[in-house]
């Protein structure tokens, strides 16, 4: 049974999984190579927990004990400790390289490593390490304290004890885990490029406007976000970057194609939400 | 002035779900369904809605009527041709153009001022809007004869231009076309798709079961036409998808 989750990375997911894994009821050793960015984590954390008091979704009891789960530590070497682990660093595999070697001298055999990356290879993550058949990706959404879907990747060489440890660990935290193959995009971001794809293909090829496509796309549909809308909220450049890369990783496969309208939108700073311009305009 | 009596001929499913809509509004409904589109096996064949009535030919004396074959293209420019010759000129024709434009449609027909695209297919009427489409032929008053027939059954209508697949039914088959895919390459099962596309993307209804509510055979109709019409990779149908056409709709899981 699996007590000590080792969380490497303390930004907004890695802090948002320690907090779900907290509240689970592990105990969590959060590591992150900033002292900065650690401190700041307890920060967003604490602040997560009083509001969650405030609007009752958690008692005050628990959320002190979850809050006390939750050791910062600025000590590689503490992940020692840990008989699960979740890497949640910056999505780089140089980074992440470095990460897996220090790891192999620390944890034992057994532990599963799991990797919360989007867009990277878990077999070449995997193959990294001494224990490719421990590597698994386990992907959370953000935020991760909302988001029920956890995506449990297999990676080539990945046992299925590693796969099943990892689900297990999903569920413990209150997840829905998902199995699939290490594939491009896996499910969620390779199966929604049409969403998007198509949106501004209709767009590009004038057979509706962007507010009408998102009026069609909802009232006709029962989505709740038009592709545009979500495009904004994603980031225009986020959603961008995604495309390409699985569009490079699938070998230029047509059905996931950029489309020109992104990368000028991206060239313009027009991002979304976040830039208060995207294909809508914010206030 | 307000719908009294319409004709239906098409798809069954498009059939009977404008029929019932219909009916509902208490508008009179004469309907032939296609002997192609009569349905899956292993599914019972639907009765006609109550008060509907099966026609063999068109009748004279309706005031709209719709078309509404996505499947087969024989039958949808022999039934439009039939429409065309029978009814009066003044009676608008409301065909689906989802897999076929409606200005390639306009061309199969001696008026084609009366006819104007719409985007049907199965399921989408639970939606609060219909998309429209234009020809270059289309006029004023068909396009209005469609906008109240939109009303008529509570409907809000857009009018986007005549392109194959419209608006909705082309994003909604390409994301089941690509959940076909990745379904056929074992990256996941396709309830874990559904679920993930849910809980992940906060989608409706997952793509797999979506495309089974639809009707595989339409979803596939629908890509094959963006496929054939735009002559791009991008669209060329799952081969899984095409293997679940011959199952006749039985779950592909």
């Amino acid at each position: 049974m699996i007590k000590t989750i080792g969380i490497l990375g303390a930004g907004t997911m890695g802090s948002g999984i320690a907090q779900v894994a907290a509240v689970a009821g592990f105990d969590v050793v959060l590591y992150d190579v900033s002292p900065d960015v650690l401190k700041s984590a307890m920060e967003r954390i604490k602040g997560e927990f009083r509001s969650g008091v405030e609007k009752a979704r958690i008692t005050a009891t628990a959320a002190t004990e979850a809050l006390a789960a939750i050791h910062p530590r600025k000590n590689f070497s503490d992940m020692g400790n840990a008989d699960f682990i979740i890497e949640a660093a910056v999505e780089d595999l140089v980074v992440k390289k470095e990460i897996f070697k220090k790891l192999d001298v620390i944890v034992g055999q057994d532990v599963v490593l799991a990797t919360n990356t989007s867009s990277l290879s878990i077999t070449a993550i995997g193959s990294l390490t001494k224990t490719p058949e421990s590597v698994v990706g386990m992907h959370f959404f953000n935020p991760a304290p909302v988001m029920k879907l956890v995506e449990v990747v297999r990676g080539k060489q990945t046992s299925d004890e590693s796969v099943k440890t990892t689900c297990d660990v999903a569920v413990r935290m209150q997840k829905t885990p998902v199995v699939c193959k290490d594939t491009p995009g896996f499910i969620v971001n390779r199966v929604a490029r049409p969403f998007y794809g198509e949106a501004l293909r209709l767009l590009g090829e004038g057979v509706a406007t962007v507010e009408e496509i998102d009026t069609i796309v909802k009232l006709g549909g029962g989505f709740r976000m038009g592709p545009f809308e979500l495009m904004d909220l994603i980031g225009i450049d986020v959603n961008y970057a995604v495309t390409k890369s699985v569009y490079e990783q699938f070998f230029h496969e047509p059905r996931f194609r950029p489309h020109p309208i992104q990368r000028q939108m991206v060239e313009a700073g027009t991002l979304g939400r976040k830039t208060k311009k995207g294909f809508y305009t914010y206030k | 002035m307000p719908i009294k009596h319409i004709s239906i001929f098409g798809d069954t499913p498009l059939v009977m779900e404008y029929a019932s809509l219909c009916l509902h509004e208490k508008i009179h409904v004469s309907l032939r369904a296609n002997p192609s589109g009569a349905q899956q096996a292993g599914k019972k064949l639907p009765q006609i809605p109550r008060g509907a009535k099966r026609v063999p030919k068109p009748v004279k004396n309706v005031g709209l009527a719709l078309e509404l074959s996505n499947l087969s293209l024989d039958e949808k420019r022999k039934n439009l041709i039939e429409l065309d010759k029978v009814l009066p000129s003044k009676v608008s024709i409301i065909s689906s153009s989802v897999t076929v434009s409606v200005t390639e449609q306009s061309g199969w027909i001696s008026k084609p001022e009366r006819l104007i695209g719409i985007g049907a297919l199965p399921t989408l009427l639970q939606g609060s809007l219909i998309e429209l489409a234009l020809s270059f032929k289309t006029s004023e008053a068909t396009l209005q004869a469609a906008r109240d027939f939109a009303g008529a059954i509570g409907k809000d209508a857009a009018v986007v231009q005549d392109s194959v697949g419209m608006v909705l039914p082309r994003i909604l088959c390409a994301l089941a076309n690509e959940a076909y895919f990745a379904m056929m390459e074992g990256v996941a099962a396709g309830g874990d798709i559904d679920t993930a596309m849910k809980l992940g993307t906060n989608y409706p209804h997952g793509p797999v079961e979506w495309a089974e509510r639809i009707g595989i055979r339409q979803v596939f109709a629908v890509v094959a036409a963006l496929h054939m019409s735009f002559g791009e990779d991008r669209y060329r149908p799952a081969p899984s998808l095409h293997v679940a056409t011959l199952r006749d709709g039985l779950p592909a899981r």
